[in-house]
């Protein structure tokens, strides 16, 4: 671990210093049910992400995953049911508002700002963290421009934690899709959030960038002691990397617990697991 | 050999920041801008600054604005002939209230002004988006064109409904009104498209510009992030009115003399502040002078070539002009639909590496 490293981590832990000690609920979703019209994507569902655990959410195709994720966020308002972060029940809440409480988030299909370089856009991520307004923007000389070196610099540790130096200046929609995906997981750690949501970090990449992308999971969640949850289809990447895992199907739990309770949980092998061939 | 990175090492953030990285372009700046100040001033005559500086540099600040919306933040609009009239206007009613109020700060009010307004017309695009936006902004076009032929308050009841400015000076220098000089119109106009210029740079360059970006290139993504959808479209459309309100301001009080609305900020108006935009170069500060460098100079030059060179009746050449200019933005659009700022960074890139192709 290199001194920014810690440096970093130091004042991330005095950021996060929110008065839940490791291990305790940071969030907590309680009987939660949405639905779209008719259609109903989450029905009761009720689970908890402790405080430094790597959390996964696994399920077939459909059971409500990335639903999940966006209520957690704020994009959609589940009918019935409350959440509760950081010990607070939460009220009803626009997207950009849980981003200032701590909660960032990747996609599913990358959702990068192609028009702007990787530089650019990882500043973006820690657009809630700064305050100059835009009288000071506008004479750009003094306040405004030592906060953005300040952030420069905060960002430029991130590049170098995801070793990325190499594409700095470079255009987002010229990279590769696996560095693209490292990319957003750059803006994401950007905003120092407590809880960082992950949705498919690895869907379409080899196995050397999957590699890659645990590596990086795993020391986001021991150095800066981010907690994570995570959405994967690769059973071999979430039982290897989460503590806790939460399998959905149709919208309903089936099961919850380590990686060797849901393992062995016979509604989860008959939904999704499955056996393998003798 | 003039244009080199090579040996120009940046060993702080503040210099990898610098808005010309690299120090040939940094010379040639301020040479241009020496030029442009010290220079021209004492060459230009009434013809120059009538038909081809005044405009050139109330279109460039104009086109500057509508980038500011339509190329940094997404948002397409239509509306820029009326954000036009209401500086105007604004500048017009405000000349005549307090005559002793200096034209600077008459003209940066009237830029406060549009950007309310602005800001009033702003408020749909939190609901609408893209084309369907900008028959939304359309709709302010007509709308306030209207207002201001409707209510002879607005002209102060003149007779003809036209409004006329008045003259003010700076400095005991007569800048509007019809015994301006030559040379003090346009470093008035100068001195402010050069502070605005400036403005854009700032405010595209850090954390307001990222925002604005984000929400053109990906809206949901940057709500996620922590962008508030609302703040940041009217904060671009706030600012956006507002450049264009004060170049609509100087195009009435400076340029024009005398203006009558439908006539002087009509629907053409709109279109053509975005084709400059568009040619070139959406998100680009650079790209909205050239755009308008481009659509302001280029007839001026086609009619000099046909009427004064060539020959030619006026009437046939003013038709050829129109169509070699339409045939022109076809051809520019094929070529590089990134705009003319995008071809010259495309030849800086080239110029870095000359001679050799890699």
């Amino acid at each position: 671990m290199n001194v920014h490293v810690r440096e970093d981590m130091e004042r991330h832990v005095l950021r996060a210093d929110d008065g839940i000690v490791m291990g305790e609920d940071l969030l907590k979703v309680d009987h939660i049910s949405l639905s779209f019209g008719g259609v109903k994507a989450i029905t009761d569902i009720s689970f908890d992400i402790k405080k430094g655990e790597i959390r996964a959410i696994i399920g077939p195709n459909g059971a409500g995953k990335t639903s999940m994720l966006n209520v957690i966020n704020g994009f959609y308002h589940p009918q019935e049911g409350t959440i509760t972060f950081r010990g607070k029940r939460r009220r009803r809440v626009r997207p950009y508002e849980t981003a200032r409480e701590g909660i960032a988030r990747t996609f599913q299909n990358i959702a990068l700002f192609k028009g702007m370089s990787t530089l650019d856009n990882i500043m973006t991520g820690r657009i809630t963290l700064q305050k100059r307004n835009m009288f000071w923007h506008g004479l750009w000389t003094g306040p405004a421009e030592r906060e953005e070196i300040e952030h420069r610099e905060a960002v430029e540790r991130i590049i170098d934690f995801l070793e990325i130096e190499h594409i700095r200046k470079t255009p987002v929609g010229r990279l590769p899709y696996g560095l693209q995906k490292r990319v957003e997981l750059g803006r994401a750690l950007a905003a120092e959030p407590a809880l960082l949501l992950l949705d498919e970090p690895m869907a379409g990449m080899n196995l050397e960038e999957k590699e890659d992308m645990s590596r990086f999971i795993l020391d986001v969640n021991q150095q800066y002691g981010t907690t994570i949850a995570l959405i994967e289809h690769d059973m071999g990447v979430v039982m290897d990397l989460s503590d806790r895992v939460v399998v959905l199907d149709y919208g309903r739990k089936i099961g919850d617990g380590t990686p060797d309770e849901v393992r062995n949980n016979k509604d989860v092998i008959d939904a999704y697991l499955g056996v393998p061939h003798e | 050999m003039l244009y080199r990175e090579a040996g120009d090492f940046k060993t702080t953030y503040r210099e990898d920041n610098q808005t010309f990285p690299i120090k040939s372009e940094r010379v040639l700046f301020w040479a241009a801008m020496a030029v442009a100040f010290l220079v021209v001033p004492f060459f230009v005559n009434s013809y120059w600054e009538k038909s081809v500086l005044v405009p050139l540099l109330v279109w460039s600040l104009v086109a500057l604005g509508l980038n500011i919306l339509t190329g940094y933040c997404g948002q397409v609009s239509l509306g820029t002939g009326a954000f036009m009239a209401v500086g105007a206007f604004a500048c017009y009613k405000l000349m005549t209230a307090f005559p002793g109020l200096n034209i600077f700060f008459v003209v940066i009010l009237s830029g406060g002004v549009t950007a309310v307004v602005g800001m009033l017309f702003g408020l749909p695009s939190l609901r609408i988006k893209g084309f369907y936006l900008a028959v939304a902004t359309l709709a302010a076009q007509f709308f306030l064109v209207w207002v201001f032929n409707k209510f002879a308050w607005f002209y102060n009841y003149s007779a003809s409904g036209q409004i006329t400015a008045p003259q003010r000076e700076i400095f005991g220098v007569i800048v509007t009104g019809p015994n301006a000089a030559p040379w003090a119109t346009y470093l008035f106009c100068l001195t402010i498209l050069f502070l605005f210029a400036w403005l854009a740079r700032n405010l595209t360059r850090g954390r307001i510009g990222r925002s604005w970006m984000a929400i053109r290139d990906m809206d949901i993504a940057a709500e996620i992030i922590g962008v508030d959808p609302l703040r940041t479209k009217l904060s671009a459309f706030a600012v956006s009115s507002f450049f264009i309100g004060v170049g609509g301001a100087l195009f009435f009080s400076v340029y024009l003399g005398a203006a009558e609305v439908t006539e002087a900020f009509g629907i053409d108006k709109s279109f053509l502040a975005l084709f400059m935009v568009i040619i070139g170069g959406l998100g680009s500060v650079l790209g909205s002078f050239l755009g308008a460098a481009f659509l302001v100079l280029m007839p001026v030059l086609l009619k000099n070539i046909f009427v004064g060179s060539l020959g030619w009746p006026t009437d046939v050449a003013a038709h050829i002009q129109i169509m070699l200019i339409g045939g022109l933005i076809v051809f520019f659009l094929i070529v590089e639909p990134h705009g003319l700022a995008q071809l010259w960074r495309l030849t800086k890139e080239k110029l870095r590496l000359w001679p050799f192709p890699y």
